[in-house]
């Protein structure tokens, strides 16, 4: 049991849900405060001290009937409502049809007609025949699979045919209906059970193979160096992972930068408190702590053009939004739409998904212009002197008007105006791009095609 | 004090509290560890009312910290009262120069007013906030810790010293342990996400919306005047707005004022117009409130009587 916990542990932390030593401390302890006799409370005891993310709670309910059982009953004996009489003629039924058979199907005649089940050694076997060692993957689809390889192994595909043998036998040789049909729903059932088990046998193994083989870190510099638009569904989880860390690294150097740098205002108030113990001679003079409150309005192009990276860049507003409160996010194609409520109500995955299915990517359609115009007319509001515009786009504005003269006033109403631009430097100007129009009108334009360069980017907006 | 997972249900139970077996038994784990207990999900689905329910349940104070953007420590562990200390030494003017009148030097002087120096800074003039009073009680507390995810990342580090050792370190007196360790309850909104280390020292409990049957059980314990059969369509119509897309959901507070609210209405059965009138109860936004009465008035075109079709 113990051994099986630890591996289950490091199942846990091999599908990405951080465990830490603490926690399966915290994990053996509630074991012992609540004991093992309870399947459902155990399996409490082991979520609430080993999961503490609610993103990772299906990670848990997947693995745990993988290592603890579903609690799926041992087979059924079928013989054990029968009379000596009928046994004596199952037996012979069943000799008859073994002796036409081979050994490994034999076995599985054997298992779902005495309720015996394989013993773990009978699996292990299996497993080595079947070759899980080698499946390259351990989704549910490839456990299912290996499942399938066993049975198969096992004979399963004839099963069917030598049961309607054998029930047709112990027809003639004179047992009543009733009792063969209640012989064959217990056979049924063994049978479900049986594949219950197989699966979960191959979904544990292919498990701790993958356990054993996975490699313990990623190579992160290299992911920070790679193209968004490049990059494998699990580099993705890494990258979400990196930008989280990262939005929350930037606002405590931010803060940090801010404690040391330039000191404000006299604080009378602070000092004379601060003083009381010194009889009012001022010692220790307090200053007025100036509140870095930085208000950020992103505008995102989630056209064609960007879709590949705009699900990245999305994720970068919701961490934003998240650690910068004034934090004002609109997304545009041929129109722009405000999407701060998607990013500040719904969970980060499914507010993506809103986002990018409100504005579905059209055939060339992209209106940069007309957004900016829109976004002048509507919402100029949400930009004052302390606000720092983002714009998150390649600039391609199929040879619309790129109205420049209203970037240029929100550039003059805003702190500071930032261009981020996927492309590389020599495509701007090239075709429909008319960043050589909007360049000269920022405070800073970046290429941002990767993590590296978007940590360098976002360092320099909330300074 | 409690020895199984029943009788922390059966108490709970007791003080109209309806916890499921998850919450049971997560709760005795943190009781049975002396771990606190950090419950998320969505607002409104009881989490601060179980740590209320607890102090019930235990008979211990229920010691409370509001958490908000800028809360620091002198708001929630201490602060010195500078102006009780002034006035002391005012008062106690005429005394300090008996006692200094004596001294040969300023040095021996100076040595005199530092042996009393303690009285100044002893718990005397120590204004105890939330943290302090809880680890500083004689009788064990409930520390409620509220939406923890509204205070900033700076105050949840400062958190973890309570948190792991209860204790706190004040400069001037030193380490006061705790007399009683506390129980602690955070609570979380999941607006941003807590600091691993934060929550590795926790026992971690997620609350969703309670099911159809929890959530009737609810309303029939907290509410006994609706009717059961109302009580159910009541329920029914929450459950069923709560898989529409919603801005926001409606809570289970929420329902419970609701229910509250046909009561009061006399309501005999959720006819279109008590709907019409109490669905800015249940709802707080206008466009959940439209969306929601063409999705029942679609529905009641088919029975009339405003229950849903299964």
């Amino acid at each position: 049991m113990e051994d099986r916990i630890v591996r289950f542990i490091a199942a846990l932390r091999a599908s990405g849900v951080r465990v830490s030593v603490a926690e399966s401390q915290d994990a053996w302890r509630a074991i012992e405060a609540l004991g093992v006799g309870d399947r459902e409370r155990f399996r409490l005891s082991l979520r609430a001290t080993l999961v503490k993310d609610a993103d990772a709670l299906p990670t848990f309910e997947e693995l745990f009937p993988l290592y603890f059982g579903r609690g799926t009953p041992p087979l059924l004996d079928p013989q054990a409502e029968l009379t000596p009489e009928q046994q004596q003629m199952l037996r012979e039924a069943l000799q008859e049809l073994m002796q036409q058979i081979a050994a490994d199907l034999q076995k599985l005649l054997d298992w779902l007609l005495n309720g015996g089940g394989p013993t773990q050694q009978d699996l292990e076997d299996l497993s080595a025949q079947a070759g899980l060692d080698d499946f390259p993957s351990m989704s549910p689809a490839a456990a299912r699979r290996a499942a399938r390889r066993m049975q198969r192994l096992l004979g399963w595909d004839q099963l069917g045919d030598l049961l309607d043998q054998l029930w047709e036998a112990l027809a003639e040789a004179g047992m009543d209906p009733e009792t063969i049909e209640a012989l064959q729903g217990q056979v049924a059932e063994n049978q479900a059970r049986l594949e219950e088990q197989l699966g979960d046998f191959a979904g544990q193994t292919l498990r701790d193979n993958a356990v054993e083989d996975a490699p313990r870190h990623k190579p992160l510099n290299d992911l920070m160096d790679r193209p968004f638009g490049s990059l494998s569904p699990a580099d993705m989880d890494v990258l979400r992972e990196q930008v989280r860390r990262l939005a929350a690294r930037l606002r405590s150097r931010a803060a940090l930068r801010q404690k040391r740098g330039a000191r404000g205002k006299l604080d009378p108030k602070a000092t004379l408190r601060a003083n009381l113990r010194y009889s009012g001679v001022p010692f220790e003079i307090h200053y007025r702590q100036r509140r870095l409150k930085p208000k950020i309005v992103a505008l995102l192009d989630v056209s064609t053009s960007m879709r590949p990276v705009a699900e990245f860049f999305l994720r970068l507003l919701y961490e934003l939004q998240d650690q910068v409160q004034k934090t004002r996010s609109f997304a545009y194609i041929d129109h722009l739409e405000e999407v701060t409520p998607d990013l500040l109500t719904a969970r980060i995955d499914e507010a993506v998904i809103a986002v990018l299915t409100r504005l579905p990517p059209g055939h060339y359609n992209t209106d940069l212009g007309a957004s900016l115009r829109q976004f002048e007319a509507r919402h100029l509001d949400a930009v004052d002197h302390r606000t720092t515009v983002i714009v998150l786009g390649d600039g391609r504005n199929n040879f619309n008007d790129p109205a420049a003269d209203t970037l240029g006033r929100v550039s003059r109403r805003a702190r500071k105006l930032i261009w981020m631009n996927p492309e590389y430097p020599a495509q701007w100007g090239t075709g429909d791009s008319d960043m050589p129009v909007y360049a000269p009108l920022c405070s800073d334009v970046y290429q941002v095609r990767n993590l590296a360069q978007l940590a360098d980017a976002i360092d320099r907006i909330l300074v | 004090m409690f020895e199984t997972v029943q009788e922390v249900r059966a108490a709970l139970a007791a003080q109209k509290y309806i916890a499921t077996d998850e919450i049971a038994t997560v709760l005795f784990l943190a009781e049975k560890l002396g771990k606190p207990l950090l419950a998320e999900g969505p607002a409104g689905v009881g989490k601060t009312e179980l740590s209320k329910a607890w102090s019930a349940v235990t008979g211990r104070e229920l010691v409370r910290l509001q958490c908000y953007e800028g809360l620091d420590e002198s708001k929630a562990l201490y602060e010195w009262e500078y102006a009780k200390q002034m006035l002391y030494t005012q008062l106690l003017r005429d005394k300090l120069a008996d006692l200094l009148s004596g001294a040969g030097s300023l040095s021996a002087a100076a040595d005199r007013l530092a042996q009393e120096e303690d009285v100044f800074f002893s718990d005397r003039f120590l204004l105890p906030r939330p943290l302090l009073r809880a680890i500083n009680s004689d009788a064990p507390t409930v520390l409620l810790i509220d939406e923890i995810d509204r205070a900033d990342a700076e105050f949840e580090a400062f958190l973890l010293e309570v948190l792991s050792d209860f204790q706190v370190s004040i400069p001037e007196i030193g380490t006061i342990v705790a007399k009683q360790q506390p129980v602690v309850f955070l609570t979380s909104n999941n607006t941003r996400e807590l600091s691993e280390a934060l929550k590795r020292r926790c026992l971690y409990l997620y609350i969703d919306y309670p099911t159809l049957d929890e959530e009737l059980q609810i309303v029939q314990l907290k509410v006994p005047d609706l009717a059961p059969q109302l009580a159910r369509q009541a329920v029914e119509t929450v459950q069923m707005l709560r898989q529409l897309d919603l801005k926001k959901n409606p809570s289970v507070s929420e329902t419970l004022d609701w229910a509250r609210a046909l009561v009061t209405l006399n309501a005999s059965t959720l006819d279109p117009d008590v709907l019409d009138n109490t669905l800015t109860v249940l709802l707080k936004y206008e466009a959940d409130v439209e969306r929601a009465r063409r999705m029942l008035s679609r529905q009641q075109g088919g029975n009339g009587h405003g229950r849903p079709y299964r």
